[in-house]
């Protein structure tokens, strides 16, 4: 994906390029010929427009899609090869590290070439450890957002398009997981039903679907306004049809940042239950490992350091992606002149 | 005025309505739960058929599901929340309130830090020319919201309790000496507020930003009002209205991680009594914590919304039902953030 050689400051194009009011999320995208998705579709640069810092206002119909802003933006460069390192790592690197459950080396060997992140307690390899250990918080953490936004676009896509009583269940759900904070619940369930990652899974998307839904409904509630809609509604297009094809699709950008956050806050509460002793005994996740570093601060401080670095770091990319992908598609909070 | 009691009436029965649902939730799910809570009371020894049937009438285990769910939700509105499974049977209202000034001591700092460092420096984000500045600052909260909290707190003993040896590592006080030491505060204190610091740092200054870029800032600039006054008198005052509802709902947050915090630091309050009674599987204590947490949510969240009533002048002047009703006219986080 390599952007034409423009070297505007791009926040500023942004914000210039889609600075429509009313239009936060969700439709940065209606005024160019590229669907908000639509990567492949460049959007039509006239040949006089000017390059560069003079080219920073563009002529309706020429803006950039928010897709390519987002993934021209230095956070976005720096954050997504990040995040698809540690994907990568988690995917691959248990087949290359070898047994995380292997005794045999010293016990609490600092970070050498032989053992790069050390030994722990009983002188098992800490690299091979935190390798494993990603592939259950990432793992947490992606299905966790899937999970989230299949629900959250179902229910908050009824809920916002029918309105009536299915609005109001919703809601009233939304509110009683609301009142709760998702880890006190995760950690009252999972303590009770046992500690697998699929309950675990399962907690936390139960916990954490309505903050999804309510930006789908948001969403749905505003588009069902739209002409569109009310023409397809016309046309005497199903309501289902008519959500999956119109509503959906429109509602997507703000619901994708939704849902990256999901990814940020599925992790840190996965860590932080397995830091608590809640998860699975067998296969250790970066907040179970620093569980058991806490005992180790003393003499062991690299066992500490490690798992929460990862922990930070996974996160620190989904949440700068997030952000980023807010700014590309809703810029009208810009900076103040 | 009819409206507004129409409002706070039905504001309270959904309140209730909600506290009743959390109450029945969690009673069967530990009811569904596995395992053998009289097995866990006595230890892993073995148990005599006799004993086992007169610890069951002692605790009422003997009874039909439903006859204990009703006595016990009878019991919690006359502030009876049953009794421990522990050694002592203490009653677990006791139990908490024992720990509860412990979690606050800690819980009350946290807020108010967070509260007023997130107003400052989300308005000098929002507001300064300096383009590092903002940088710093909105960088350094986002990244500050993607620490695990308990980590950081680690991290914090590790470099000033166990390196530079300012601050004891562990506990509340002194070995064998009530109260709480000044010294034991700093760092739990600091762990519980930062990530709070930094969400309410980021709502801060995108409402500030927002409110700056409203036309009314603007009419008192060209009326020639100093910039200071525009800020603090003007645009201040507006910007603060998410942070109304975003602070209801921190304290709640900053409560339930203080299950985290009170672990790291070995901190004898409500999180590390919870800890305690999940893993003795001490189901009156576990089902008595999340009812004093709710309770105190719900109380937060009405005062919120008294607060936002109060303080919106649009409300004040023309107070309609739609506008404060949950939660259309407050956000919950998810959608802050996204706003933000």
């Amino acid at each position: 994906m390599v952007p034409p050689p423009e070297t505007g400051p791009t926040a500023d194009a942004v914000t210039e390029a889609a600075g429509r009011p009313g239009l936060a999320g969700g439709t940065g995208a209606a005024g160019t010929t590229a669907p908000p998705d639509g990567a492949g579709a460049p959007p039509p640069v006239r040949p006089d427009a000017p390059a560069g810092a003079a080219g920073r206002r563009r002529p309706p119909g020429t803006e950039r899609s928010p897709w390519r802003v987002f993934l021209r933006k230095p956070s976005t460069m720096v954050f997504l090869p990040l995040l698809g390192l540690f994907v990568l790592i988690a995917a691959l690197g248990p087949l290359l590290v070898g047994d995380p459950s292997a005794t045999g080396n010293a016990e609490l060997l600092a970070p050498s070439a032989a053992h790069p992140l050390g030994t722990d307690h009983l002188g098992r390899d800490y690299l091979a450890r935190v390798v494993n250990g990603g592939q259950i918080s990432l793992l947490v953490g992606f299905t966790v957002a899937v999970l989230c936004m299949t629900i959250g676009l179902v229910v908050g896509g009824l809920a916002g398009y029918h309105g009536g009583w299915m609005d109001t269940l919703m809601v009233k759900l939304a509110e009683f997981f609301q009142v709760l904070p998702g880890i006190v619940l995760a950690l009252v369930a999972a303590a009770l039903l046992g500690a697998n990652v699929f309950i675990i899974v399962a907690i936390l998307s139960i916990t954490m679907w309505p903050a999804v839904a309510r930006i789908v409904r948001a969403e749905a509630m505003r588009i069902s306004q739209l002409g569109y809609v009310e023409s397809a509604r016309a046309a005497g297009f199903r309501s289902a049809r008519i959500i999956w094809s119109d509503v959906l699709p429109n509602a997507l950008p703000p619901v994708l940042v939704a849902t990256s956050m999901t990814v940020g806050r599925a992790i840190l509460i996965e860590s932080g239950l397995a830091y608590l002793g809640i998860g699975d005994p067998s296969h250790p996740s970066w907040g179970a490992l620093l569980n058991s570093a806490q005992a180790y601060m003393r003499d062991g401080w690299w066992l500490a350091v490690a798992p929460g670095l990862c922990i930070f770091l996974v996160v620190l990319a989904v949440n700068m992606l997030g952000d980023a992908l807010n700014d590309a598609y809703n810029p009208t909070v810009g900076r103040v002149k | 005025m009819k409206a507004r009691l129409i409002h706070y009436g039905s504001l309270l029965l959904s309140s209730l309505i909600l506290f009743i649902a959390v109450i029945t939730v969690l009673f069967f799910l530990l009811e569904l739960a596995p395992g053998d809570p009289i097995q866990t009371l006595v230890g892993d020894v073995p148990l005599s058929e006799a004993f086992r049937a007169q610890i069951t009438a002692a605790y009422g285990l003997d009874k039909p599901v439903w006859e204990r769910y009703v006595l016990y939700l009878g019991n919690v509105f006359t502030g009876n929340l049953g009794f421990s499974f522990g050694t002592n049977n203490e009653p677990v209202l006791d139990l908490i309130l024992s720990r509860a000034g412990n979690t606050l001591a800690l819980a009350v700092p946290a807020f108010l830090i967070s509260t007023i460092g997130g107003i400052i420096l989300g308005s000098i984000a929002a507001r300064t020319r300096k383009r590092w500045l903002d940088g710093g600052i909105s960088g350094g909260a986002v990244a500050l919201f993607s620490v695990p909290n308990f980590w950081f707190g680690m991290l914090l003993i590790m470099v000033f309790s166990i390196w530079l040896g300012w601050f004891p590592t562990q506990g509340k006080s002194p070995y064998g000496q009530p109260g709480i030491g000044l010294e034991y505060l700093v760092l739990p204190v600091i762990t519980m507020a930062t990530s709070e610091l930094a969400y309410k740092t980021r709502i801060m200054r995108s409402s500030m930003i927002e409110s700056l870029g409203q036309d009314f800032v603007d009419t008192a600039r060209s009326k020639g009002l100093s910039s200071s006054h525009v800020l603090w008198r003007h645009a201040l005052p507006n910007a603060l209205l998410p942070m109304v509802t975003v602070s209801g709902y921190s304290l709640g947050y900053i409560l339930a991680g203080s299950v985290l915090v009170e672990r790291v630091f070995g901190w004898p309050g409500m999180g590390l009594l919870f800890i305690d009674a999940i893993n003795r599987q001490n189901n009156m204590v576990i089902l008595g914590v999340v009812i004093v947490l709710t309770v105190v949510i719900i109380l937060v969240n009405i005062l919120t919304d008294v607060v936002y009533g109060l303080v919106d002048p649009r409300l004040r002047a023309q107070f309609s039902p739609q506008r404060t009703l949950p939660p259309e006219g407050r956000q919950d986080r998810q959608s802050d953030e996204v706003a933000a």
